[in-house]
């Protein structure tokens, strides 16, 4: 573990320490040592995970992707049950391999999932130059292909000045 | 609350239907898959959140809310693990015919 890491270690065991807080319901004196103990142990265990990006989140922008991916999730739902539902299902799958343009690992990876998560496209194989994505007809991987999704994910970061 | 709630919950179960339709309907894997992350990612969401709806504002409503959020993490790393699975045993996907 290096030093970068270890700085945010608090900062880690905290988190997951509320959020076992919230979950339980119970506040006694033992319960609240486990917890202690399974954030601590889990924070530090997943350390050598963590890698220092290069990148920073620009978070109104990541707050309003939420809403907005939710709205597609939304639309594309409606348009997979429009498929499955229809008599003739007029379903055409296919694959399609998308090269990414997006640099940092992390957007690589909210891309991968926004794309599973939206219904009709799953996100086959990912890696940084190219993504296998099978979808359910032309009109599921719009998004995509006209890269919306991508320039989307690719205004939620912004590279951090350089230390040098 | 507790009409917004129940008017939540039926969409959900709606879009659960269907998505039990596609699994009898579709014809391989890859496709039924689709329709299993139409369960998770707006059947279960619907659920929760009218669940959360009819809780008011309460820790059990943000307990709702973090669940919720996990099921976005993590349910999509799970579909895209078994269609990736199925894809390296070698099925091959359904296509339509073209004339």
């Amino acid at each position: 573990m290096n030093a970068a890491h270890s700085n945010t270690l608090p900062l880690r065991t905290l988190a997951l320490f509320v959020l076992w807080l919230l979950l339980s319901e119970s506040y006694t004196l033992g319960h609240m040592a486990i917890g202690f103990a399974a954030a601590l142990s889990v924070a530090f265990w997943n350390s050598s995970y963590l890698s220092r990006s290069e990148y920073q989140v620009r978070w109104v922008q990541a707050f309003a992707y939420l809403p907005w991916l939710f709205g597609r999730i939304l639309a594309s739902g409606a348009h997979l049950s429009y498929l499955i539902l229809h008599p003739k299902l007029p379903i055409d799958p296919k694959m399609i391999h998308h090269r990414p343009r997006l640099s940092s690992e992390t957007a690589l990876v909210i891309l991968g999932n926004s794309i599973t998560l939206t219904p009709g496209t799953i996100t086959l194989e990912a890696s940084s130059d190219e993504l296998v994505v099978h979808a359910m007809d032309d009109e599921s991987t719009m998004d995509v292909v006209n890269l919306r999704l991508e320039n989307k994910i690719s205004g939620l970061f912004v590279r951090r000045a350089s230390r040098q | 609350m507790e009409y917004v709630g129940a008017g939540l919950m039926t969409v959900g179960l709606l879009f659960m239907v269907v998505a039990a339709v596609g699994m009898v309907r579709l014809p391989d894997v890859y496709t039924r898959a689709h329709a299993v992350a139409l369960t998770d990612s707006l059947g279960a969401v619907f659920l929760l959140a009218g669940l959360a709806a009819q809780q008011g504002f309460s820790p059990n409503a943000l307990r709702i809310l973090v669940v919720l959020s996990l099921l976005y993490i993590l349910n999509p790393v799970i579909a895209h693990a078994t269609i990736r699975a199925a894809r390296r045993s070698g099925l091959r996907p359904w296509t339509r015919e073209k004339p």
